[in-house]
């Protein structure tokens, strides 16, 4: 009878795993599973302190001010305890802006602000939109029809998801946009490969990780995947004296992103998040034969159904149409606006789909996101961010060095240093210029240095705080940190890989980067 | 006499001086404890011809000021231009085209004292001190680089830089102030290139007392024990499932 019972609960009824509207974005902190994350819990809080301690006690560095040494002290007692989660995320956030206060690393202000970002305002309209799919079951929809499509192995229906990713990254430059559109369709493949926020999986956690990658990484296909591309490409012309072309950037960023993800598709698999059989295929009472009776069953599109794809094409013109805003409307109307007039159509009284009460906004991810933006912007504010990674350049003598070399350290550096910071766009203005001046010191062609790091950019992937998607999908609770954490090294790792053998062989091709064994006059 | 020679004659000094380019003006100012400071300022200038040069000062009412280095017959005053304090040098016939200058002067108060009004709220800790520095080039030949190295007190440090101005352009990749070390102090350097006649650029900052407050390691170091304690049953073994 006990077993009977288990069975039961642990295989869910097709109909329970697709009612998708009792589903809400929880703020629960998940069970510590194994005696190691147990270990980590337990150590992560006096962890995080001693690290506090110890770089608000070292010496002042030659070059850091008060607030720079308290702003980097606060960010790793924060880092620290995000990673091994004594608490939830936002409880740590919510630690993290009260000690930036007291240690007067920023004023009260600054971090009050945060939740007035761009970022913050464009998550929670963006949940608004995602309630919308879910409630007129568009999201249910599309969902099955996936894994009809291409569901008859896990590995097909992740396949599905890079292509997905693929396709809308030329289309909407806004990675948190492209996240939040297609989170209802991972929750319910996830949900009907046996993956909830209760029991994740081994898919879950390769289908979240893999999407959060793909949204990030190949952003860098297009110079216009991002606004930081863009502004490096401008750094590249004004202080580099090269201009770079759609397609100059395409032909170096469109491979090594693409192939990444491909080796990311198949190494989460294999490597990373080994899917036990079961997990392989959909894990419903009646299998896939159920999943197809499902969809079918659901009929043509209903009424409300079409109003949401109406409402939600509205938003994706607007997204994807924005360059042309100023000649059309005499403004520009930014990823937040569209989204915002989507929301107020969606919560229109009578003609709308939703009720604010049945709109799903995870307000804890808000507060997580922003102390982790807070966090960010003080160590960019007082200078650390950029003292660090000063420290980092000059403390390598790179003069006389074989150019593989130096290209290397470079492609290196600017991959990881998104670790330690929020921003895209801060990470550029500092690194980039930086990376140029290099390159004319040592006697290189600023390009061959300066566009391969552009290309990095976007791979903000090592942790939840790296990037907004990172974000919204860290609130699935469908993996912790430090899956994020190995999931993100490992692309990054072979990003570096792909861009070295690149830098050695394909962009030396094209005319961007001199031999790897040349060394400078 | 004509008038237009008269003109010619009573202006050619200015206009000769006019010839005069700076080609760098670097100040070292090591600040005291008690408020005040030194400096050293070494001005580096080219084309030089006899006559005057008023050169800007980023100090107000300057003390003990000395020439001391410097071609023979040079002259040095202080005295206002535009309502800036300024140095009056005057050049004798036969200045060499190409001179190094170098001369110091002593400043009583360089921090800001913030009054505050009955009932106003500090904005700042105590022990924390102001210091601005502001220079605008006020005459006509363009300043090819214009550094301030601000040599902090004993036992103080930057909390913050409070204000750099001008935002660095595209093309500069450092910023404009730069906390770094010399002999042991910390240093703040404010550092401008190529200022025309009315540019300018300034500096404030913050400084603190060099220790930090133990107030931190003994809370830290209680909240982290008393973590230990009170959550130890995070890792304690669970008991073995009793219907098995």
């Amino acid at each position: 009878m006990a077993a009977e019972a288990e069975s039961a609960t642990k295989t869910p009824s097709l109909q329970e795993l697709l009612d998708m509207e009792k589903m809400t974005l929880s703020s629960k902190t998940r069970e510590a599973q194994s005696p190691t994350e147990r270990w980590m819990r337990y150590l992560g809080f006096p962890g995080g302190i001693l690290l506090f301690l110890i770089i608000l006690f070292l010496p002042a560095g030659a070059g850091l001010s008060a607030s720079a040494q308290s702003g980097a002290a606060c960010f790793a007692l924060a880092l620290v305890w995000w990673v091994t989660e004594p608490f939830p995320t936002y409880v740590t956030s919510l630690v993290l802006m009260f000690l930036l206060l007291v240690t007067r690393t920023s004023n009260a202000k600054a971090i009050m602000d945060v939740l007035g970002m761009e970022v913050i305002w464009l998550n929670l309209l963006a949940f608004i939109l995602s309630s919308m799919l879910v409630k007129t079951r568009l999201a249910k929809r599309m969902a099955l029809w996936l894994v009809v499509r291409f569901g008859h192995k896990a590995t097909w229906a992740l396949l599905a998801f890079l292509v997905l990713q693929l396709v809308l990254a030329p289309l909407i430059p806004a990675t948190a946009a492209r996240c939040v559109m297609t989170l209802p369709l991972m929750i319910v493949v996830a949900t009907i490969y046996g993956s909830t926020e209760a029991t994740p999986n081994a898919f879950g956690k390769n289908l979240m990780l893999l999407n959060l990658a793909c949204i990030s990484v190949l952003s860098s296909v297009t110079m216009t995947g991002s606004s930081a591309n863009l502004i490096a490409v401008g750094l590249i012309q004004n202080m580099g004296g090269h201009r770079v072309y759609y397609m100059d950037w395409m032909r170096v960023g469109a491979p090594v992103a693409i192939l990444t993800m491909v080796l990311m598709w198949i190494l989460g698999q294999k490597l990373l998040f080994r899917m036990k059989p079961e997990e392989q295929v959909p894990q419903v009472e009646g299998g896939l034969d159920l999943v197809r009776r499902q969809y079918e069953a659901m009929g043509p599109l209903g009424f409300q159904e079409k109003k949401a794809i109406a409402i939600f094409g509205l938003v994706l013109f607007l997204w994807m149409t924005d360059i042309f805003h100023m000649r059309w409307f005499g403004v520009e109307i930014s990823a937040p606006f569209a989204a915002l007039l989507g929301a107020v159509i969606v919560l229109f009284p009578r003609w709308g789909i939703l009720s604010w009460a049945e709109a799903d906004i995870p307000w804890h991810l808000l507060i997580f996101s922003a102390g982790a933006y807070a966090g960010g912007l003080a160590l960019d504010d007082t200078g650390a961010a950029e003292w660090g990674v000063r420290m980092l350049f000059g403390g390598m003598n790179l003069k006389g060095v074989p150019f593989g070399i130096t290209y290397t350290v470079v492609i290196s550096v600017m991959m990881y240093s998104h670790l330690l910071t929020t921003s895209k766009t801060v990470r550029t203005l500092i690194m980039i210029p930086i990376i140029i001046t290099l390159a004319k010191a040592l006697g290189w062609n600023p390009l061959s240095l300066a566009l391969p790091a552009a290309l990095c950019i976007d791979w903000v992937v090592g942790l939840p705080i790296s990037g907004k998607p990172n974000v919204v999908l860290f609130s699935t609770n469908q993996f912790t940190v430090s899956d994020n954490f190995k999931y993100g090294m490992m692309t990054c790792t072979i990003g570096v890989l792909i861009l070295v053998l690149s830098g050695a062989t394909w962009f030396h091709w094209l005319g961007i980067t001199p031999s790897f064994w040349a060394v400078a006059p | 006499m004509s008038v237009l020679r008269l003109l010619i004659l009573l202006f050619l000094p200015t206009i000769l001086v006019a010839t005069t380019r700076i080609d760098s003006y670097t100040i070292k100012f090591q600040a005291l404890k008690e408020g005040g400071g030194q400096a050293i300022a070494t001005v580096a200038l080219v084309g030089c011809t006899p006559g005057n040069l008023v050169l800007p000062l980023g100090f107000q009412s300057p003390e003990e000021l000395r020439l001391e280095e410097s071609p023979a017959g040079v002259k040095l005053e202080v005295g206002p231009r535009n309502g800036m304090t300024s140095l009056h040098l005057l050049f004798p016939a036969g200045m060499p085209t190409q001179a190094t200058l170098r001369f110091s002067f002593t400043v009583k108060e360089v921090f800001q004292v913030l009054q505050l009004a009955p009932g106003e709220k500090s904005l700042m800790p105590k022990g924390s001190r102001l210091f601005r520095h502001a220079f605008v080039n006020t005459q006509e030949a363009p300043i090819g680089i214009y550094r301030l190295e601000f040599l902090f007190p004993e036992g103080l440090m930057a909390q913050a830089i409070r204000e750099q101005q001008p935002k660095p352009k595209k093309s500069e990749v450092l910023p404009r102030v730069i906390l770094s070390k010399s002999a042991g102090v910390q240093t703040a350097v404010l550092q401008f290139s190529d200022l025309r006649q009315g540019d300018d650029t300034s500096m404030t900052l913050e400084l603190v007392p060099h220790r930090r407050s133990l107030g931190w390691l003994l809370a830290g170091l209680l909240l982290g024990g008393l973590y230990l304690f009170k959550f130890r049953d995070l890792i304690a073994k669970k008991d073995p499932d009793p219907t098995r």
